[in-house]
């Protein structure tokens, strides 16, 4: 309902694709639910793309499910649909990787369909592919932009998209290639090391509160939220690395920066660690004063020299 | 002997997250219900032992449509424990985008989970059902379709003012983290006179100030007569409950509860707290406790206080039938939401429909629509104190022992947060969401629910199709997501 360019109703349109089912948006309820799902599953109609949102409980072990639909753990409902199904799209870091629910000591045994982690597997197994022969298509991120669900249901839907257009976690490279931090508008600051300490100030949020874009591997700052007009960094908020397998647990703290020394330990993926630790000592005695003193700024100051 | 059927509404559609309805039919009406979240989060239990400012990442992620309501409550909860305050202007900045959020809810709840019903092939034989079914139909109704553009183009409010959403971190115990310039807040000020003119043209057909004139039902039926108001779609709406009856559907259970809400720097609130029983009553934090005796969770059952209370699974547990917790306030099932504020708050027009006709479907509905302009003028006002040259965010301290609360009004209701921290880690994190007070269960006293008792007496003309239950549980707007938390 985010999307734009092209929107929700404009995107299915153009994909032709037919919502059958979806729990916020069709109109059916009770057993009119109950008959179409059982349609698929016996596959007297055939299911084109099943989309799932959230993790899927494979625990605890207990004679009453923690999740169920008309008396039946929703693990057997997604293993079976997805036995039926043309194409599997997880949707979000939930049902990519396990994500949230997944954090911690996961005492539910919540997984992603065809992941846990960066550990394949899941619900589905690391050999499970769909009807189109593709594995499932993770589309990864908590929240995933709309841009990636809806036009990742259309490359799917026009049987566009090919095993080789996933990366190692069967995300969609034209998404997941880049960093969050590329495009981001404080990279100026990034560059000479120019960071802010506290929020709302305009330096980099890498340094001293704990931003990962340079770590999360997404286009959410060339891409751009919200009719784009945001992301993360640009709310003046670190990156969480959300459309990580390793997402929450891989990343915290999320507020500050662990250091040994001067050097964070969350060095950039784009960068070679031996060229970042030469390069920022001198980068920062190189700072102008520009940027020095509005990195530790709220608002715009100026200065006499550059 | 009288036939009693037991009808089970599963999935309960068009509704936010995952609800089981159980209900008895005798003589064609429901004498009880049984309200059922069929989903075990666990996200309090994810919390414990984490860093306290962990709860602003976890929290927000409880639900994708109330998600700034979340962080609005973790942040103040965070900061009472830290004894932090927070600059004026990132007061205004937390008021606009939670009331963007309740905004983007409202129009949500109207548009695509309520309004659908009147295309129901039950009403097929109605005057207006023609123009209901071209303008509100599911994906394709002419008004439906516009509303779903409206709502996406003020995403860009958000966008402007918190980064990213739904799970922004934008709002933290000190304040917020983006400094607004002048040209940012122009752009926002546009976004918003835009859905303005949605709201003024599409909805209402009116000006907001005119619509927010109307102080009782006799005000509303004039109002009406007018073509431009006739045929706007709150006017369809208001053609339509009338001659389904919605006003006698779905009775509340006559308490209702909210807390102080949207506060501005100089301590004045759109909202003020408040109960409601009868009498007018003061907000009683203390009263706010949560039961376990019909939820799949280990407790004694009883009301438990939100900083003593655990959240320990038990899905074995006899008589147990949801993962909903079951909120009371001093014992009593309660009603939260845009209703129980607006009486509380002593709104005429919505005084005027308690004192007629008390809560019920169509005046849940008209509560929550005569807040879409309400708050949409609250927002302007908020956004032309913000002073991009003033202070967005001051350091906050940090907490080695100490309890916080944050409570708020989320779109549905009131939500609260309580964390307490011990040795700098969470020991343990309570959240009471609007949906649990709404849609819980029975408790140990077996006192059935708000929507439960809503339920009862309900007709059930076709029992393949039982569109009036749809009516009643729409009119609370349930977000079991959250409930389930």
């Amino acid at each position: 309902m985010n999307a734009d360019q092209p929107d929700f109703l404009a995107g299915l349109r153009l994909a032709d694709i037919d919502l059958v089912m979806h729990p916020s948006l069709t109109p059916e309820s009770g057993e009119q639910v109950l008959e179409i799902l059982e349609k698929f599953r016996a596959k007297a109609v055939k299911l084109d793309i099943l989309a799932v949102e959230g993790a899927i409980y494979l625990g605890p072990e207990s004679t009453v499910p923690h999740f169920t639909f008309h008396g039946r753990p929703i693990r057997d409902w997604v293993a079976e649909l997805a036995g039926a199904a043309e194409s599997v799209v997880a949707i979000g870091t939930c049902a990519s990787f396990g994500g949230i629910p997944a954090a911690g000591s996961n005492p539910l045994r919540a997984t992603g369909l065809q992941f846990l982690r960066k550990e394949e597997g899941g619900l589905l197994g690391r050999d499970y592919t769909s009807g189109s022969g593709l594995p499932v298509v993770n589309v990864a991120g908590c929240p995933a932009h709309p841009d990636w669900i809806l036009q990742t249901l259309m490359f799917v839907a026009q049987s566009r998209l090919k095993s080789e257009d996933l990366d190692r976690y069967h995300r969609p490279q034209v998404f997941y290639s880049k960093l969050a931090h590329h495009a981001c508008p404080r990279n100026e600051y990034y560059e000479f090391k120019a960071s802010a300490v506290a929020y709302s100030q305009q330096g980099c949020l890498f340094e001293n509160l704990g931003c990962k874009a340079t770590r999360c591997e997404s286009d959410c700052n060339e891409r751009l939220w919200l009719g784009r007009t945001g992301s993360c960094t640009r709310g003046g908020f670190p990156c969480v690395s959300c459309t990580s397998p390793e997402f929450p647990d891989g990343f915290a703290p999320y507020f500050t920066t662990e250091k040994i020394g001067d050097i964070p330990t969350t060095l950039p993926l784009d960068v070679p660690k031996a060229w970042y630790v030469g390069i920022s000592g001198m980068s920062k005695l190189a700072c102008p004063v520009r940027l020095r003193a509005n990195a530790v700024s709220f608002k715009k100051v100026d200065t006499t020299e550059p | 002997m009288e036939r009693v059927k037991t009808l089970t509404v599963s999935p309960l559609n068009r509704v936010e997250g995952d609800l089981e309805l159980k209900v008895d039919i005798r003589d064609g009406r429901v004498t009880r219900a049984f309200s059922s979240g069929v989903m075990f989060r666990g996200l309090e239990r994810l919390l414990l032992r984490r860093d306290p400012l962990d709860a602003l990442v976890f929290t927000c992620r409880v639900c994708g449509v109330c998600s700034i309501s979340h962080s609005s409550a973790a942040s103040l909860a965070l900061r009472s424990a830290f004894g932090t305050a927070m600059p004026p202007n990132a007061c205004f900045m937390r008021n606009a985008a939670l009331a963007a959020e309740s905004l983007l809810s409202h129009l949500g709840g109207f548009y695509t989970s309520f309004l659908v019903d009147f295309t129901n092939k039950h009403y097929a034989q109605r005057a207006w059902y023609a123009q209901a079914a071209a303008q509100f139909t599911c994906l394709n109704g002419s008004s439906y379709v516009r509303a779903v553009k409206a709502r996406k183009n003020f995403l860009a409010f958000l966008g402007l003012f918190v980064g990213k959403w739904p799970n922004t971190l934008a709002l933290q115990p000190g304040g917020v983290t983006k400094a607004m310039t002048f040209s940012e807040l122009g752009r926002a000020r546009g976004v918003l006179i835009e859905l303005r003119d949605f709201v003024e043209q599409q909805l209402l057909g009116c000006r907001l100030e005119r619509f927010l004139e109307l102080e009782s039902g006799d005000d509303l039926r004039k109002w009406l007569e007018k073509d431009a108001h006739h045929n706007s779609d709150f006017g369809l709406y208001l053609r339509a409950a009338d001659d389904i009856g919605l006003e006698s559907l779905g009775k509340g259970p006559k308490r209702l509860l909210c807390c102080s809400a949207y506060e501005s720097p100089d301590g004045s609130a759109l909202y003020k707290s408040g109960y409601l029983d009868r009498a007018p009553k003061p907000f009683q934090l203390p009263k706010i406790a949560e039961d376990t005796g019909h939820s799949f969770f280990a407790g004694k059952g009883g009301p438990e206080h939100s900083l003593m209370e655990t959240t320990e699974p038990d899905a074995d547990k006899k008589g147990a039938y949801s993962w909903v917790k079951a909120p009371r306030y001093g014992g009593k099932v309660v009603e939260v939401g845009p209703f129980a504020r607006l009486v509380i708050n002593r709104n005429p027009l919505i005084i005027d429909f308690l004192e007629n006709s008390g809560s019920n479907v169509h005046t849940r509905v008209l509560a929550r629509v005569y807040e879409i302009p309400l708050l949409l003028r609250s927002v302007e006002d908020w956004i032309s104190r913000i002073d991009p040259e003033e202070p967005f965010h001051m350091p906050h301290g940090k907490a080695g022992n100490a309890q916080g609360i944050g409570l708020i009004e989320a779109p549905r209701g009131i939500l609260g947060h309580w964390v307490n921290i011990e040795n700098s880690r969470i020991k343990s994190y309570q959240i009471v969401t609007p949906t649990a007070w709404n849609m819980s269960p029975r408790d140990s006293e077996g006192n059935p629910g708000a929507v439960e008792q809503a339920l009862i007496g309900t007709p059930v003309e076709d029992e393949q199709n039982p569109i009036e239950i749809g009516h009643v549980v729409r009119s609370f707007d349930p977000c079991l997501f959250c409930s389930v938390h």
